[in-house]
């Protein structure tokens, strides 16, 4: 299917309904399913919750669109309470999270790929490198706490190893930044980074409301540790999206980039139920951009196409293993530090951040205690022959 | 409702082997093996233990209220009243989540049922161990949902009487106590598998056997608790309601039984 996002109306705003019920569903088989229909549910999630954000942030400001704006948050809300719901309570939190990061690294792996711009390429592979890290260290809180494989999550797409440590990714606060995209960017440069800046933003919320449901001192404090990391991660983002463009053009980007992820996850779904709500969010959504493009013609007297172009949607994010080059990545770009909005060597590193990575790290690191001399082991680190039952 | 069967598990390193070899490789690469330490854990655990302080107290005596009339108060014998205190409230907390879990059962039961599965015969007809029923008969061809029923309002009844106790005691059976407030968190998984919709009847009886085990280990010890504290007057209904457990105990043991042997590969199992 051809999506024509200047032209295709998709379901109206007043046929959007849901009953709980609908919202309500079966969930996928944490299980059976392949773990990729997590990952997506994952992303979708996190994209209806900033969908959410962006919106009511543009109803403080933007007195003409209130109604319309309360109008599309309210079936917003319906559809991240359906995809999100679709994550089954067997699940424990730590193993939920295993899945944060399986989607934070294979997404943004494949968006380092798909990523036109060479400098925004290289700082989608820097925040790459460091949820990579944390995979590694939630791996072993899983398994030295819960006793647990995060291959039974992973199920074999994503590898399970350090690349630049935790404990180096606390920087001084004006060194998270980067350049922003410019306004005549390519829209699939514009997607991107609301995508993953909607992703961080969700998984820096579900850290920050399950840490402190740990009894275990240890896990409070992993989970305080990379919240804080996926705050920086937060900023990274939402620095390479344009400060000028103003709240309307957020929005229809913002509706833009549901369309788009909800037509790649359509495109490869393996689980039929939820492919069908994916085709059903995607109806949804063009009836939202419709709604936005009216807006923005209205209040802003300006052509969609200045934003959209021809109205065809970029390249998909591809839902599957980028292990190769993550690979790749680890051995070119580990040593990578920030210093301002640039990358640069280790050794000329923003000087702030050594002042505030020693401050946080004065009294230990969560996240390398963790994982001390921990490997990745099938079955568990218990399963290894030279781990003898007394 | 499906049942158990085998099919597309994604979760073992077998299913994926070539991927797996890729990941030992990046381990071998990246992470080898070196000897297991988690010392460092170890240390940061303990130091937080050291420093902790406590879930909480034990609530003080109720007051009475004004006007109420002089009761006369039991008083407890040894040399930690509030300590009966809390074991009272434990028992009051898991009696109060157990008969909710019996209520989860019996939807799970009668889903069942009603979509015309016939999967617990009547526990008289089990092949139980009858030393351990010998303070309690069961009775006569009652049915499973019945039993149910009755094992449930046993749960409450226990409850009442905990709370009669506590009361008797001057404490307040509303509170929640520390051992209360640790064996909620500790049934908070078993609420979780009771309540799924796609858990079977066996693998919630499997859990309820958890409840119940605790339950007999726990009145036992609440039995030599009241004793050792002077209550002799309780001893009796503590060690009736002992009886009632254990009873509880060999039906949910005899059902899971019969459907792990009897009924593999239906929807109860």
């Amino acid at each position: 299917m051809t999506i024509d996002l200047l032209r295709d109306k998709g379901t109206p705003l007043s046929e959007q309904r849901m009953s709980w019920k609908d919202m309500v569903g079966k969930p996928i088989s944490k299980l059976d399913d392949d773990a990729f229909t997590r990952v997506r549910i994952i992303l979708m999630n996190g994209l209806e919750l900033d969908s959410l954000r962006t919106k009511q942030v543009a109803l403080r400001s933007n007195r003409d669109a209130r109604v319309q704006l309360a109008q599309l948050m309210r079936i917003e809300q319906h559809q991240a309470t359906t995809v999100n719901w679709l994550i089954g309570a067997d699940h424990s939190p730590i193993e939920t999270t295993i899945g944060y990061e399986q989607t934070a690294i294979e997404v943004t792996a494949s968006i380092a790929k798909l990523e036109p711009d060479p400098y925004l390429a290289t700082a989608y592979r820097y925040a790459l490198l460091e949820d990579f890290d944390h995979l590694y260290r939630y791996s072993a809180l899983l398994d030295r706490l819960e006793g647990k494989d995060a291959n039974n999550i992973v199920q074999g797409y994503t590898d399970i190893v350090p690349a630049r440590p935790t404990v180096v990714h606390h920087r001084a606060p004006e060194h998270d930044l980067l350049r922003p995209y410019g306004a005549d960017a390519p829209l699939a440069t514009k997607l991107n980074a609301l995508t993953l800046t909607g992703g961080e933003y969700q998984t820096h919320d579900y850290y920050m409301n399950i840490g402190p449901l740990f009894a275990d001192p240890l896990a409070r404090q992993l989970y305080a540790e990379i919240a804080s990391v996926e705050s920086q991660h937060i900023t990274h983002y939402g620095s390479m999206l344009n400060p000028d463009e103003s709240p309307l053009e957020k929005l229809l980007i913002g509706e833009a980039c549901e369309v788009w992820n909800y037509a790649g996850c359509l495109e490869q779904e393996s689980n039929p139920r939820v492919k069908a709500i994916w085709e059903k969010f995607l109806d949804y959504e063009l009836g939202h951009l419709q709604a936005v493009v009216d807006l923005f013609k209205d209040a802003e007297r300006r052509d969609p196409a200045e934003l959209l172009g021809d109205g065809k949607l970029p390249k998909f994010i591809q839902f599957k293993s980028h292990r190769d080059f993550v690979r790749e990545t680890i051995s070119r770009e580990t040593q990578l530090r920030k210093d301002g909005t640039e990358f640069v060597p280790e050794e000329a590193e923003g000087a702030s951040s050594i002042i505030y990575r020693e401050a946080v790290n004065a009294a230990g690191s969560p996240s390398s205690t963790v994982a001390d001399t921990y490997s990745w082991t099938p079955g568990t680190e218990l399963m290894r022959t030279d781990v003898k039952a007394a | 409702m499906e049942s158990t069967v085998p099919g597309q598990n994604r979760t073992g390193a077998a299913v994926t082997p070539d991927q797996i070899d890729r990941m030992l490789e990046a381990v071998r690469e990246l992470s080898p093996q070196v000897p297991i330490s988690t010392l460092a854990i170890d240390v940061e655990r303990q130091s937080y233990i050291v420093e902790a302080e406590s879930l909480g107290s034990v609530p003080q005596p109720a007051p009475r209220a004004k006007g109420a009339p002089k009761k006369a108060k039991a008083k407890v014998k040894g040399a930690s009243p509030s300590l009966l205190m809390d074991k009272l409230g434990e028992r009051i907390a898991f009696e109060r989540t157990g008969s909710r879990l019996y209520d989860a059962l019996i939807s799970k039961f009668l889903a069942l049922s009603n979509a015309g599965e016939d999967v617990l015969p009547p526990a008289d007809s089990l092949r139980l161990d009858r030393e351990a029923l010998a303070q309690r008969e069961l009775p006569k061809g009652e049915a499973a949902l019945d039993t149910l029923k009755r094992i449930r309002a046993e749960e409450l009844r226990h409850l009442k009487l905990l709370a009669d106790t506590v009361s008797g005691l001057g404490g307040d059976p509303t509170a929640q106590t520390p051992c209360a407030d640790v064996i909620a968190a500790a049934s908070a998984g078993l609420v979780q598998v009771l309540t799924d919709p796609r858990t079977t009847l066996a693998q919630c009886l499997n859990v309820i056997l958890t409840v119940e085990l605790t339950d007999n280990a726990g009145w036992e010890l609440l039995s030599e608790l009241t004793e050792n504290a002077g209550q002799g007057a309780l001893v009796e209904q503590f060690s009736a309601a002992l009886a009632d457990e254990r009873q509880h105990l060999v039906i949910v043991r005899g059902w899971l039984e019969s459907l792990l042997n009897n009924q593999a590969g239906t929807p109860a199992v």
